[in-house]
């Protein structure tokens, strides 16, 4: 990388440039030449240096469009070929592990998921079981993955994947980078849940186009992801994002992290099944089977899930007044919920918080990637260096 | 707890003097995977057809969504929200995915199809599947993949609403990655909500996707037992012998078809 003082050479110019156009054609799709050079700011004869020299290693391809607007010749449309780089993502859950092929511009080519019991659940059966997947994904799919973006629900070092507390998983200090790049013979990345996920809605879900962001989620646990002005806010070490363990209620439940009234035990999984009268070790599919047959009747909604839309809208309204985001997404197990408690909680907040007040009321919105997001958000992280190299 | 979506209690079922269901009581939960397993001959297939219409029970009760119902034939099931996929895939060659995920129950109006609509229709049902392998929901279904049709055959399930699917070894055909993605698919289908059966013969897809197993041996109910209490040693046991420790059928050694 150059130094401020030195100048760039043009090789160096050309591969930012080159970058540049990749990763816009990666995150928002197929483009005409005429708008790429618009949004890039580049000038119409680099365009088409660089789209041809994408095509001719076969990253792009380049045909006309089906729709014509205006007069004359029109612009050429570029396409990303998803099978000129390939990354896997794999999301750890903590009922489960889901994986995915996918192409350059976001294409899922392929994708596979187990549940996870007791012994499966041990960091050595998962990764042996990554392994084996892997393998067969690469496999049918005739692609050899560059790049590897793993979620995990947990406390993660970035800079070489060191999961050091996953607690719903019963993880500690587990190399998981390191293991898995010793397996996967490819560069692993390693991210916090949330925080891929806030990523992956910031890209491809509700947050495109939004600078300040907060994505909180629900699968067992709470976890938090935030975008502040357009860059993810990580904190030393990377280990910003636990907002599920903000307390909310002194003397409330114990919650495994030591404290008491954590966040997460007023609106987490488990305080989900309670309010819906489940057992708490209830499988997922009821717990949304439950809530779908509940919008289907909003008139019990307030009397079921009060308390616990109170609880939600008053821990945003503390995320609200102190991240200040223009937009909250609420994911995973979240998107199951009725419409009338979002509408409900977006009102709650912007009554009582005074930054959504300023801002004309913080958006609060269902995510529309749903339980996909943190597998995209996995695929993004493993593409980051990837679109550099090809 | 919520209430099972189907219960079936006491069903008996036989073909001549072949009594093939005996005193059979078996529940699908929404939102779950239940899997059901058993030997050959063990009576899967006959209670998988018995609750889809195709061979009418001869005694017994079954409650759906809380209501007894009496399902006399396949429209019986399909009017409750039933939906069957078999593992020879029911789909026409000759026809795209739109077509055939519409075949019979066609969409428009005044003698005139809607194809846009259904378009629309598949393609939305496609989606909130997450099934992003498919590129054009109007590709001729001899094209696809062996996963990729079966992917539409369950997809075809979810687009009619059913509140309950039976999937009857949808992944006997299939190679060994693209049953993966049909078993990634069939745990989706139970994250929306709906209950899902799955009957399979492979221990190891059992035990990665299914919430509960309902094991059968000689056409007796040997167990129905959460996923996450039980070995594979177990269910093998339970399959073959119908007794494992405390679970199982008491004197599985009188048993008789």
């Amino acid at each position: 990388m150059a130094t401020p003082t030195a100048g760039a050479r043009p090789d160096e110019v050309r591969r930012h440039n080159r970058t540049a156009l990749l990763r816009r054609l990666h995150v928002d799709g197929p483009s005409t030449r005429a708008s790429l050079a618009a949004e890039l700011g580049l000038n119409r004869s680099t365009i088409k240096a660089l789209v041809d020299g994408l095509a001719e290693s076969g990253v792009v391809a380049e045909r006309l469009p089906a729709q014509r607007t205006g007069a004359g010749r029109p612009s050429l449309l570029v396409l990303p070929q998803p099978q000129a780089a390939v990354v896997m993502a794999i999301d750890v859950r903590v009922e489960q592990v889901a994986m995915a092929m996918v192409g350059l511009g976001g294409d899922i080519l392929g994708r596979h998921s187990w549940n996870l019991h007791r012994r499966t659940r041990e960091p050595g059966e998962v990764i042996t079981h990554i392994a084996d997947s892997a393998k067969l994904l690469a496999d049918e799919l005739d692609v050899t993955a560059v790049g590897v973006g793993v979620s995990v629900p947990g406390v993660v070092r970035r800079a070489d994947g060191m999961v050091h507390e996953a607690p719903n998983l019963h993880w500690t200090d587990v190399a998981l980078g390191a293991r898995l790049t010793a397996v996967l013979q490819a560069p692993v990345h390693v991210g916090n849940d949330a925080e891929l996920g806030a990523l992956a809605e910031h890209l491809r879900g509700a947050a495109r186009g939004s600078s300040d962001v907060v994505y909180i989620s629900a699968d067992v646990g709470i976890g938090g992801g935030v975008i502040s002005s357009g860059t993810p806010l990580r904190g030393a070490g990377g280990y910003v994002g636990e907002l599920g363990h903000m307390v909310v209620r002194p003397g409330g439940r114990h919650c495994y992290c030591g404290c008491q009234g954590c966040w997460e035990t007023e609106i987490g999984e488990a305080a989900l099944c309670r309010a819906l009268a489940l057992p708490e070790d209830a499988p997922r599919g009821a717990v949304v089977a439950e809530l779908r047959s509940l919008a289907a009747d909003p008139s019990s909604v307030s009397h079921r899930l009060g308390e616990f839309t109170e609880w939600l809208a008053l821990g945003l309204v503390t995320v609200v007044n102190m991240l200040g985001p223009e937009l909250v997404v609420l994911g995973d197990l979240f998107t199951a919920l009725p419409q009338v408690v979002v509408d409900r909680v977006r009102a709650t907040v912007q009554q009582r918080s005074l930054v959504s007040r300023a801002v004309g009321g913080t958006r609060i919105v269902s995510s529309p990637l749903g339980r996909d997001a943190k597998l995209i958000g996995a695929a993004e992280l493993a593409f980051e260096p990837v679109l550099g190299l090809v | 707890m919520s209430e099972p979506i189907l219960e079936l209690r006491g069903v008996n079922k036989s073909f001549g003097p072949v009594h093939v269901l005996h005193d059979i009581d078996f529940t699908v939960r929404a939102g779950e995977v239940t899997a059901l397993v058993g030997d050959n001959g063990a009576g899967k297939s006959t209670l998988v057809k018995s609750i889809a219409g195709i061979h009418p029970i001869d005694s017994g009760e079954v409650v759906f969504d809380g209501k007894p119902v009496t399902i006399n034939g396949p429209r019986d099931a399909a009017a409750l929200g039933i939906e069957v996929v078999y593992q020879d895939l029911a789909l026409c060659d000759n026809l795209d995915i739109v077509q055939n995920m519409f075949l019979g129950r066609e969409r428009g109006k005044a003698g005139m199809l809607d194809e846009t609509d259904m378009e629309q229709a598949a393609r939305k049902t496609l989606t909130s599947l997450s099934v992003r392998t498919v590129k054009s929901v109007r590709t001729q279904v001899s094209s696809l993949s062996g996963g990729q049709r079966q992917t539409v055959a369950i997809a075809k399930a979810v687009l009619w609403n059913s509140k309950v699917v039976l999937l009857d070894e949808p992944t006997a055909a299939l190679g060994v990655a693209q049953t993966r993605q049909v078993l990634d698919l069939v745990r989706r289908l139970a994250e929306q909500g709906l209950g899902v059966v799955l009957i399979s013969h492979n221990m190891n897809d059992v035990f990665e996707v299914a919430d509960r197993i309902a094991c059968l041996y000689l056409g007796r109910m040997a167990a129905e037992v959460p996923t996450k209490d039980v070995t594979h040693g177990q269910v093998v046991e339970l399959i073959t012998a119908g007794r494992s420790g405390e679970l199982g059928i008491a004197r599985p050694e009188s048993a008789t078809i």
